[in-house]
């Protein structure tokens, strides 16, 4: 207890003394009070204390849609586009160095030279350095929440979800930093290495996706075939069987051999996409859930209401623009695809998603602890 | 003298052999007695940071049996009596002196309550006080030396092993690191010292030993170590005297200005003492008498030469395949 109080004072001090940290925290700060200078009235809704003026009375106060909206910037902007992204990877850079620090000969030897086990050092270390992603992320929910409860008068405790969910969505990155730089002693290294897996990370989740679209699409075929072929064969049970309706009967029958040839082409190239998808999915399986952990802050700050700024966005969601109310609805393949994935996300549990992403983050961290533990220094 | 229990360290077979082959330890005995100074000296790559930071925990040996404070080398706990100033030791440079001491003192198990006053105290001792409060970053090597040989010591530790302390430091510094050496063994602490610095060493140490290519090749106090070699040096006046040739103890070398001296290989001072009457006899002018002994440069020397070339081993540790 002694020793991880010193060590979290310690670490502290170091972010401390990082000028990144304060920029973070400054850039945090502005986004913090931009966010702050939206408000609802009346009219309308209004941008920098007043500066930009939309008067629409669906974004009235008191409107749901402003509501909605108020808190869907909040996780798409500020978490989905500002901490998740910019801030992580200020993070990243700023924390790459503290491990290489860490165990750089001459510094390293001064610890190990305590009576502490490696391993619990090791441990420490780790924990201790997520302050910085900690301190930061819980700065700015205060800000966000001051602002949500000042500006629509809901004093929204939800927000500060986002402390753990952000620090534990840092943690995954973080933990490639720390085998890296654990390994290589090189916090550029371990900096490059983060950002290519984090890209990478990106990329497969595009190429999941585009993949799921077009498969989907492909299904929604099938399905609609199957359909077709139902109601032609309920048409051909239908038909008399005489002579007289042997033309049609010949024309249903053809129809048929034309539906089930397209079904089964269609079903041909689902299986060739599926050579692709299944490895991909497998790759998915195993990596961390960066997008869909952030994601989980949209779940929990939705309210009752089934609707987000996502929805809005695909156009799944229409709105009566006098009454302010809305609909959902199911129209072309795209957006029935698009339909089925949200639905299928909202099904993943959170166990799934943080789960195998903790997995993989304590596989690396067992790694680098080894290697840690392991090293002559 | 077998009991465990007089010494601060005792290493049996000690050997150490990094990847890539280097044989940095082959089989190292070592005694440090209680309450001792002991200077372990050798050249560059003798190997010596690399023992330290095995009995440190730092390295990992590939064999060692042995005993630190009368607990197995590798007992961690043992570490919490221990201080240890690392070779090239790097601190946080984003702390201040005082923060330093305290954080160590943390990691050492030394509780809050102690660590203040402790710290106080030893930045005096070390004559850093008026730094305390100011930043690692700012702090000159010789100063970073100062305040890592206080932070040694804030566990007040039973044992101090300090790889190479004076390393960047002024002769003044030097000066007070000593003094603080010959304190600490006033305390009654064990002080294990390694050094390059064999000045150093003669001024504080009781007892040394000398590392050469990951091997033990001489240890004991320094009389032990020099004894052999004591003599006494006589300069007289004039040319060598004829009977000097004919004992067989006597030597006899042509010193400058039409001077000689005799070289009496023995230490005790009654043998000398039949040369000293004939030389009165004869009128010869005795322009002095000195006791001599082998400096312990002159020991190092000896040592660190191969005795097939006759000149000084290469530096750096034996590669496998190479003679052991
Ligand atoms: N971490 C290491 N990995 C490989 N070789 C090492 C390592 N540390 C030291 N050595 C080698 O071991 C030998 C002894 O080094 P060292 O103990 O530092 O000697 P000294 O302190 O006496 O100068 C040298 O040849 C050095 O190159
Ligand atoms: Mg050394």
């Amino acid at each position: 207890m002694r020793v991880f109080g010193a060590m979290l004072v310690d670490a502290y001090r170091e972010l401390n003394s990082k000028r990144l940290f304060w920029v973070i925290l400054g850039l945090s700060a502005f986004v913090t009070i931009v966010y702050g200078s939206i408000g609802f009235d009346d009219d309308g809704m209004s941008m920098f204390f007043g500066l930009v003026n939309i008067d629409n009375p669906m974004l009235s106060r008191d409107s749901l849609i402003s509501s909605v909206l108020y808190r869907s910037i909040f996780t798409t902007f500020m978490i989905g586009l500002w901490l998740a992204w910019v801030a992580t990877i200020l993070a990243l850079i700023s924390t790459a160095t503290i491990f290489p620090d860490f165990i750089a000969g001459g510094s390293i030897d001064m610890v190990l030279s305590k009576p502490v086990r490696r391993p619990t050092l090791f441990a420490m270390k780790y924990v201790v350095s997520l302050l910085f992603v900690l301190l930061q992320v819980t700065i700015f929910c205060l800000g966000v929440f001051l602002c949500m409860g000042l500006r629509l008068g809901d004093w929204e405790w939800k927000v500060f979800a986002a402390i753990p969910i952000v620090t534990v969505f840092f943690s995954y990155l973080y933990s490639i930093s720390v085998l890296v730089g654990v390994w290589t002693r090189s916090a550029l290294t371990a900096l490059l290495v983060t950002m290519l897996v984090w890209f990478s990370l990106f990329s497969v989740n595009m190429a999941e996706g585009v993949l799921y679209q077009e498969r989907t699409k492909l299904v929604i075929r099938t399905e609609e075939s199957d359909r077709l072929l139902d109601s032609l064969d309920q048409r051909l049970e239908a038909l008399p069987n005489n002579d007289a309706a042997a033309p049609v009967r010949a024309r249903v029958e053809a129809e048929q051999e034309t539906a089930l040839a397209q079904r089964t082409s269609v079903q041909d190239t689902i299986d060739q996409l599926d050579d692709w998808y299944r490895p991909i999915k497998w790759m998915q399986a195993v990596m961390p859930k960066t997008g869909e952990t952030i994601g989980l802050l949209d779940r929990w700050l939705a309210r009752d209401t089934d609707v987000n700024l996502m929805d809005i966005m695909a156009g799944t969601v229409e709105i009566d623009a006098s009454t302010g109310d809305f609909e959902t609805r199911d129209t072309s393949a795209d957006r029935e695809s698009l339909r089925r994935r949200l639905e299928e996300d909202a099904e993943k549990s959170l166990w799934y998603i943080v789960g195998t992403s903790l997995v993989f983050e304590a596989v690396l961290l067992l790694a680098a602890g080894l290697i840690f533990v392991r090293r002559d220094y | 003298m077998t009991n465990n229990g007089s010494y601060a360290i005792d290493l049996h077979r000690v050997e150490k052999t990094y990847r890539g082959k280097v044989r940095a330890l082959r089989g190292i005995e070592m005694q440090v007695h209680r309450g001792e100074i002991f200077g372990l000296l050798g050249p560059n790559g003798a190997g010596k940071s690399t023992l330290v930071k095995i009995m440190m925990t730092v390295v990992r040996a590939n064999r060692a049996t042995g005993t630190i404070l009368g607990r197995p080398i590798g007992h961690k706990p043992t570490l919490g009596r221990v201080g240890y100033l690392p070779e090239h030791h790097r601190m946080p440079p984003y702390l201040t002196g005082h923060q330093v001491l305290d954080f160590y003192a943390a990691l050492a198990g030394v509780p809050r309550s102690e660590r203040r006053p402790r710290a106080r105290r030893l930045l005096g001792l070390v004559g850093m006080e008026e730094w305390a409060d100011k930043k690692l970053g700012s702090y000159s090597k010789g100063m970073l030396q100062r305040l890592g040989l206080a932070q040694t010591l804030m566990n007040d530790p039973d044992l101090v092993v300090l790889d190479e302390p004076t390393d960047g430091v002024d002769p003044v510094g030097r000066r007070d690191i000593r003094d603080v050496l010959l304190e600490l063994r006033g305390e009654g602490k064990t002080v294990f010292l390694n050094s390059h610095l064999l000045s150093e060493l003669e001024m504080v140490c009781d007892r040394v030993a000398i590392l050469v290519q990951g091997v033990v090749a001489q240890q004991g106090t320094m009389h032990e170590l020099t004894a052999e070699s004591e003599r006494y040096e006589v300069a007289i006046a004039g040319a060598p005297p004829a009977w000097v040739a004919g004992d067989e103890k006597l030597r006899a070398d042509a010193g400058p200005n039409d001077t000689t001296t005799l070289i009496a290989p023995r230490s005790d001072a009654e043998a000398l003492q039949p040369v000293l009457d004939r030389l009165r006899r004869e009128s010869r002018t005795i322009l002095s008498v000195k006791p001599v002994r082998e400096t312990l440069e002159d020991l190092f020397m000896r040592a660190v030469t191969d005795p097939e070339t006759g000149r000084p081993h290469a530096p750096g540790a034996a590669r496998n395949g190479g003679s052991s």
